[in-house]
């Protein structure tokens, strides 16, 4: 049986992994990634305190941090004092424009690759990896067509099975509504937090971009091979480092233009910033998501219970009226 | 006239300045009594605070507090001013190897809520451009940039990224959004060499492999490349060489002044003087000459003190180390009220305190000593550079200060602090210590006392 690697950022390749003969599974789609309230202590992001925690039960697996964020770089230190000894931190450059980040990128790569070597895994076969990549950038294909037109829950869904098995999920297209189209960013999107994707419907809005950074724009890599004469792990480099959409990235420029014309082109209007507790990345963007998009932005707190806490709700419902 | 040494209040060292002044007191462009900055300047804090009573303290907090004024006063000179945020330490020595060019950190800007005791309101205005009081301090850059009323705005901003903490890596990101094009540069993870790979020894007793100081080295080539073009200079490498060297010298200088006054037998200077000297190394509060003069003659002071058995706080004090900076001064003062002292620190920028290599070429020692700062690597390295400073001062207990929002602080103390524990067996809390703490000085007032009492307990047994 394949050991489980799950990796705590869609940014770290997970058609690597395979190409090792190890099974990626994205950690935000594990259904015991967290249940009931978040263990918050002061300060301490709740998806990198479950990312510790989860590290800790899962002895038998191996946990990919990525340093995107402080808290998931740090969470890193601590999974490894609490005894974790497979985990590692994966170095995920801020900025994106040099010749330094993209050599670090792959770098990092390569020493993930040792990692996963050390723990059982085999070594890549580029045949493997070329034919990996060809179909990986053949789901994120499929899956990026059918994103405007599938239900939010049901796209929200099949991204998360792509994410935890590498399948494709048939998307049924959603009915015609006259619900307020929204665009959902932010932190990662949980299993739990589906239900609120069905809450936004119920309070007359409807999800017409999910770019939180585990769904949509989680499928921007793509593979292309030119008549052949690539390495696969050339382009498995370029595939994601040149298309990498980060809030973390320094400039996150990337993030913007890619918004832009998907906010225009579904006729959102309204933001629902999704953050975690303590996640100063995403929330340092509200007021700039204000000024450039020029749409009204509600921050919403993501909480440990399924859908979002009665609260937030309220709230949600409140934005969704304003816009209506 | 021989004065022994003693704190005074603001009101104390308006009488003792003009007693100096009589003795005839030589003072630098920037000299002055310290009540001036209350007048003119709304540093409202200072009249909470407890002051060394030395003309070489005088010097240093008029060094300090004319920071801004001065750095008007060299734009209006013509310098080109560069505005470095985050590394704490590795660019102020590029940017001041070259003629003409001042660095300062606009990141120093979250001090002034605590010297302004909030009458500049930065903060509330922070928060109207959309950064809340759940981010650090230091979010008062923001309006600082905007409304131009703090430092002048730079020529040139630069600001390390990648291993650095999430709510500085947003407000700077929020910075560049309101227009203040920012020249980003990366800084990795610190990691250790895995076995065979190619290796470099840091600074600090600490390692990297040589493809992350590569890195680093290539990034500081692109930032000197810059720095040369603002300047009309290129930056050579003798150039640069001789920056590292001035460097170092108020780095020599520093260590002397940490080891005399950490290691006496009681303090021969202040909690709250060693930790604006400290603050020196990093950016030379704009005057790498000048700093160099007011470490020498800070130094001169305790060494003469401790030749004459002169102390500000008495042996019997509870030898504290002291980990990150305090966002309120007036806690340095706390502590040793409440019968600690300070006996070792780290502000967070032990790297900037650690002399860089000068037998290596010049980009490549800096590249060094940027990782080894200890913010960018695991915080068990942090946490061992600790232990080994509390056993070399003697350390009874540890104080982790949290900054409040910073993302750094909410996993780090308990590391820190299970670490110190484990390998010394030594006390250690941690305090949050927001701008004005005075709300919270009863609170924060019996967990130092509680830690001083368990200190002193565990003498006796």
């Amino acid at each position: 049986m394949q050991m489980d690697v799950f990796l705590t950022s869609p940014w770290i390749p997970a058609e690597w992994i395979r190409a090792h003969g190890l099974q990626p599974r994205g950690i935000w789609s594990a259904e015991t990634f967290q249940h009931g309230p978040w263990p918050l202590s002061a300060g301490v992001c709740a998806f990198a305190e479950a990312a510790v925690r989860f590290a800790e039960a899962r002895t038998n697996s191996a946990v990919i941090f990525s340093t995107a964020c402080d808290q998931l770089r740090r969470g890193f230190d601590t999974a490894i004092l609490r005894g974790q000894s497979r985990a590692f931190l994966f170095n995920l450059p801020a900025t994106w424009q040099t010749a330094a980040a993209t050599q670090m990128f792959r770098s990092e790569l390569e020493r993930l690759g040792q990692f996963l070597l050390a723990i059982g895994g085999r070594a890549p076969s580029p045949e493997v990896l070329r034919q990996d990549l060809l179909q990986s950038s053949r789901t994120r294909k499929r899956l990026l067509e059918s994103a405007s037109a599938s239900s939010p829950r049901g796209f929200a869904e099949a991204v998360a099975r792509f994410h935890w098995d590498g399948a494709f999920s048939p998307l049924q297209p959603a009915a015609p509504t006259n619900h307020i189209p929204l665009a959902l960013v932010g932190g990662p999107f949980l299993a739990p937090h589906w239900k609120l994707l069905d809450e936004i419907e119920a309070a007359g809005g409807r999800v017409a971009l999910n770019a939180t950074e585990t769904v949509e724009c989680s499928l921007s890599p793509t593979f292309e091979f030119e008549a052949g004469a690539n390495h696969p792990f050339d382009v498995l480099v370029h595939g994601y480092w040149d298309n990498i959409i980060g809030v973390f990235q320094r400039p996150n420029t990337r993030l913007y233009s890619w918004l832009k014309p998907r906010l225009a082109s579904r006729h959102v209007r309204g933001i629902v910033l999704w953050h975690f507790t303590g996640c100063d990345l995403w929330r340092a963007e509200a007021q700039t998501f204000r000024e450039t998009f020029g749409l009204p932005v509600l921050l919403l707190e993501a909480s440990g219970e399924p859908g979002a806490a009665p609260r937030e709700i309220n709230r949600l419902q409140a934005f969704v009226e304003t816009l209506r | 006239m021989n004065t022994s040494p003693r704190k005074l209040n603001l009101d104390e060292w308006d009488d003792r300045y003009e007693q100096l002044r009589r003795d005839g007191l030589r003072e630098a462009g920037y000299g002055g009594p310290l009540r001036r900055h209350v007048v003119r300047e709304k540093d409202f804090r200072l009249q909470q605070l407890q002051f060394d009573n030395s003309p070489a303290a005088l010097r240093l907090w008029n060094f300090l507090l004319t920071e801004n004024e001065r750095l008007h006063q060299a734009r209006a000179n013509g310098h080109k001013i560069v505005g470095t945020m985050k590394d704490l330490g590795t660019v102020p020595v590029m940017a001041y190897a070259l003629p003409g060019v001042r660095a300062f950190y606009p990141d120093g800007a979250w001090w002034t809520p605590c010297l302004m005791e909030c009458s500049d309101k930065l903060l509330q205005q922070a928060e109207a451009m959309g950064i809340d009081a759940s981010f650090c301090p230091v979010r008062a850059m923001l309006p600082a940039f905007e409304n131009g009323e703090h430092f002048p705005q730079p020529d040139l901003l630069v600001c390390s990224t990648g291993a650095v903490c999430d709510d500085f890596s947003a407000i700077a990101q929020r910075l560049e959004h309101l227009g203040h094009p920012i020249f980003w540069w990366e800084i990795p993870r610190r990691r250790q060499p895995a076995p065979g790979e190619m290796a470099c020894a840091l600074p600090g007793n600490l390692a990297a492999p040589k493809i992350q100081v590569d890195c680093v080295r290539t990034e500081l080539q692109r930032i000197g490349k810059a720095l040369g073009h603002l300047a009309g200079k290129t930056l050579e490498d003798d150039c640069l060489a001789a920056g590292i060297r001035a460097a170092n010298q108020a780095r020599r200088l520093l260590d002397s002044l940490r080891r005399t006054v950490y290691f006496a037998p009681a303090a021969p200077l202040p909690a709250l003087e060693m930790l604006v000297a400290e603050m020196l190394a990093i950016h030379f509060c704009s005057d790498r000459e000048e700093t160099i003069v007011v470490l020498d003659g800070l130094l001169a002071e305790v060494q003469l003190r401790v030749r004459r058995n002169q102390f500000i706080v008495s042996a019997e004090a509870v030898r504290i180390f002291w980990v990150n900076p305090v966002a309120d001064l007036r806690a340095m003062n706390l502590l040793e009220e409440l019968g600690g002292r300070i006996c070792g620190s780290d502000y967070m920028f032990t790297h900037a305190l650690d002399l860089i290599p000068e037998n290596l070429p010049p980009l490549e020692a800096l590249a060094r000593t940027a990782l080894a700062d200890p913010m960018v690597g695991p915080t068990s390295d942090r946490a061992m550079r600790i232990v080994r400073e509390c056993q070399a001062g003697h350390a009874e207990a540890v104080v982790v200060s949290r900054i409040p929002g910073a993302s750094h602080c909410a996993r780090e103390g308990e590391i820190i602090r299970e670490i110190v524990r484990q390998t010394i067996g030594i006390p250690a809390i941690e305090l949050e210590i927001p701008p004005v703490c005075d709300a919270l000085l009863p609170s924060l007032g019996s967990r130092l006392q509680a830690l001083v009492e368990t200190a002193r307990d565990r003498r006796t047994k």
